[in-house]
C-alpha cells in the first residue's frame, strides 16, 4: 500500500520555497486545512509535520485519524505549475525523544517563544500530479467531450 | 438453564470482541486498557535491548507491581499515538501480554499475534546527576515521557491503624523499597529544587509536574501536616520558575477550604486532585476505612466541590479505582448496576465542576484485596466512554491529567479529541 516518493517530489517538498498544506477530517467528515511550511520528507521516506498546538483542530483530527485509520491529504506547490497531492495515513506521533526535542529546539530558535506538541509522521499511499498541464492533458485524452465548443471551432485560418 | 446463566455471568468479552462492540472507542485505547488489566511480561530478547544507561527504567514508585519485585524494567512504553503504557510486570501464569523483540523492534504480543510496536523512552539527562548533598537526582524525582513525578510521602498514615484502602499496597511497597535501598521517604527542599532545576535544562523534555503521596493525618486540623509538606515541596520547586503559576498539580487527601486556599495562594499549582476511589458511600466505607473514618464520603466529596471555587472548573478532579466497587462480598453484584451508579455520581460531580477519571483496578498482591479479581475490559471501556461523555456534556477539560500529563486513564485518552 505504501508508495515511495520520487526524488523530484522529495526535493520539491523539502524546498522551503514550496507551499505545503495539510488537510484532515474530523469524525463527522468535516475537513480542515492548514498551510504549513514545516512539512518535510524524512530519511525513511515518510512525511513529517510539526504540530505546534495540542488543542488545534488539526491535532485533534490527526489523533482521530491515527485511531480510526483515516487518511490525510498533503498538497504541495513547487515552482511554476508544479503541484502534487499526497494521500497518507498518520502512522506515528512523536511527543518525546531525540527527534521531537531536535525540532522543539530548532523551532524555538527560529520562531521565538513557540511550543511543539508533536511531530506527526505520515506514510504516503498515493501521489497524484495536480499540475494543470498534466490534468488537462489527461482529461482531454480520456474525457474528450469536456471542452467548450469554441475550442473545437474553426479559426479564420482554417476556413 | 442454570449452566447457561452461569456461563453468561462468567464470560468476559475478549479484546477483539470489545473492539467490535464499541466501534466509537479507538482500538488503541481498548488495547492499552487491557494491557493495564492483564499486565506485561518482558521476554529475555526484549530485555536485551533495554539499556539503563540510555533508557528510562523503573525507579522509586508509590505502588508495587504484580510480580512483587523491584527490577530495572522499562518505566514506560510509547504507543504510536503518543500515549503510553506503564508496564506492570506480571508472572506468566497470570496470562499477561508479552513484550518481545520482532525484527529488532519491541512488539506487544498476545497469543503469538503481534498487536503493536512500542518504543522505549530515553532517560532524561538529570538521571545521571547527583545533588550537592550527593543524592542521585533520579531517586528524588522520577519521570514519564513528559511528566516529572515526586512522592511527597511514601507512607500512608491510614495504615498505622490498619485502615489503609483495601486495594492499596503503598505501605508494603514503601517497606520493600526501604529494605532494598530504593530511595528515601522524604528529601530536603534544596535537593528537590536542584533536581527540578536540572530537569528544566532539557528543552521540550517535560510538560508537567505531579506530586502525590500517602495521607498524613497530623496537625491541628486533619491533614494540616500533609499540607505543610506539599507547600514546602511546591515552594522548593517554584524557585525554578519565572511565573507564580506553572503546570503542576497535586493529589492529596481531601483538604478543607482553608487548606486549599493556602495551597493555591502559597504555591504554583494549577490543578488539584483528591481521590474518592469509589463512587458510593457504602462501598467507600468498606473499601476506604481510613478515609471514611477521617472525614467520611460526603465530606470528602464536598471538599472536592469547594475546591472548584478556588481552582476553577476543569481544574479539580478525582480518581476512581475502577472495578473495586465490584469487590466481593459487599460490592455491586452486577456490572450494569455498578456502571449506572458510578456514572450517576460522576455526573453529580461534573455538574459541580469536578471531573472524574478512571484507573482500572489492578489487584495488588500485598493489598487487603489481594484475592479479588480485576474488572472486565468491557466494564472499564463502558465507564471510560461514560466519563468522557460527561466531560463533553458539562464542558470540562482534563488538560492536567491527559494522555501526556499522566497517560494512565482510558477516559482521559478519549478526551484528547475534545
Amino acid at each position: 500500500m505504501s508508495v515511495q516518493l520520487s526524488r523530484e517530489l522529495i526535493s520539491i517538498i523539502n524546498d522551503h520555497r514550496s507551499v505545503k498544506a495539510l488537510a484532515t477530517v474530523d469524525d463527522s467528515g468535516v475537513p480542515h486545512v492548514v498551510v504549513d511550511h514545516s512539512i518535510y520528507v524524512a530519511e525513511n521516506g515518510n512525511i513529517h509535520y510539526l504540530e505546534h498546538l495540542e488543542s488545534s483542530r488539526s491535532n485533534h483530527n490527526l489523533v482521530g485519524s491515527i485511531w480510526f485509520d483515516r487518511k490525510v491529504s498533503i498538497g504541495v506547490q513547487g515552482e511554476g505549475d508544479l503541484k502534487f497531492q499526497i494521500k497518507a495515513f498518520p502512522v506515528k506521533v512523536h511527543i518525546t525523544g531525540p527527534l521531537f526535542q531536535k525540532h522543539y529546539v530548532e523551532l524555538r530558535q527560529r520562531l521565538g517563544d513557540v511550543d511543539l506538541t508533536g511531530v506527526w509522521e505520515f506514510n504516503p499511499i498515493e501521489v497524484t500530479d495536480e499540475s494543470l498541464k498534466t490534468l488537462q492533458q489527461d482529461e482531454e485524452a480520456n474525457r474528450p467531450i469536456f471542452r467548450h465548443l469554441d475550442r473545437f471551432a474553426k479559426t479564420q485560418s482554417n476556413n | 438453564m442454570t449452566a447457561i446463566l452461569l456461563d453468561k455471568v462468567e464470560r468476559k468479552l475478549t479484546l477483539n470482541e470489545v473492539v467490535e462492540k464499541y466501534p466509537d472507542v479507538p482500538r488503541l485505547v481498548i488495547l492499552k486498557t487491557d494491557v493495564h488489566l492483564r499486565g506485561i511480561h518482558f521476554t529475555d530478547a526484549a530485555l536485551s535491548v533495554v539499556d539503563p544507561s540510555i533508557h528510562q527504567v523503573r525507579g522509586k514508585s508509590l505502588f508495587g507491581s504484580r510480580d512483587g519485585q523491584i527490577k530495572p524494567l522499562p518505566a514506560s512504553l510509547l504507543l504510536k499515538d503518543g500515549t503510553l503504557i506503564l508496564p506492570d510486570p506480571t508472572p506468566l501464569d497470570r496470562n499477561p501480554y508479552v513484550i518481545d523483540l520482532v525484527g529488532g523492534r519491541l512488539a506487544l504480543i498476545d497469543n503469538d499475534e503481534l498487536l503493536e510496536f512500542v518504543d522505549l523512552t530515553e532517560k532524561p539527562r538529570y538521571y545521571d546527576l547527583v545533588t550537592t548533598s550527593g543524592i542521585p537526582m533520579k531517586e528524588i524525582v522520577t519521570a514519564r515521557p513528559q511528566r516529572l513525578d515526586l512522592i511527597v510521602s511514601g507512607y500512608c498514615h491510614f495504615g498505622t491503624r490498619g485502615n489503609s484502602c483495601r486495594f492499596c499496597d503503598i505501605n508494603s511497597h514503601n517497606r520493600q523499597q526501604a529494605r532494598e535501598g530504593v530511595g528515601k521517604s522524604r528529601y530536603k527542599p534544596q535537593e528537590i529544587s536542584e533536581t527540578i532545576r536540572e530537569a528544566l535544562k532539557e528543552p521540550g523534555r517535560f510538560s508537567f509536574i505531579h506530586l502525590t503521596g500517602g495521607s498524613v493525618l497530623a496537625g491541628d486540623e486533619v491533614f494540616d501536616r500533609e499540607l505543610e509538606l506539599y507547600i514546602e515541596t511546591l515552594q522548593a520547586i517554584g524557585e525554578n520558575f519565572a511565573t507564580k503559576k506553572f503546570p503542576v498539580d497535586v493529589t492529596t487527601s481531601a483538604l478543607n477550604e482553608k487548606q486549599l486556599r493556602r495551597l493555591n495562594e502559597e504555591t504554583g499549582i494549577m490543578a488539584y486532585t483528591s481521590d474518592l476511589e469509589v463512587l458510593n458511600e457504602e462501598k467507600f466505607n468498606w473499601v476506604c476505612p481510613g478515609k471514611a473514618d477521617s472525614l467520611g464520603y460526603k465530606e470528602w466529596r464536598s471538599r472536592l466541590i469547594r475546591a472548584v471555587d478556588i481552582f476553577g472548573r476543569g481544574y479539580v478532579g478525582t480518581g476512581i479505582v475502577t472495578g473495586v466497587e465490584l469487590a466481593k462480598p459487599f460490592g455491586y453484584t452486577s456490572e450494569d448496576e455498578a456502571l449506572r451508579a458510578n456514572l450517576e455520581e460522576a455526573e453529580y460531580l461534573a455538574e459541580h465542576g469536578v471531573t472524574t477519571w478512571s484507573s482500572p483496578w489492578v489487584v495488588r498482591p500485598s493489598s487487603d484485596f489481594h484475592d479479588q479479581k480485576s474488572p472486565s475490559l468491557e466494564y472499564c471501556i463502558r465507564f471510560a466512554r461514560g466519563l468522557d461523555q460527561l466531560r463533553v456534556k458539562y464542558g470540562l477539560i482534563i488538560d492536567f491529567n491527559d494522555y501526556r500529563r499522566c497517560g494512565n486513564h482510558p477516559d482521559t485518552d478519549l478526551s484528547r479529541v475534545h
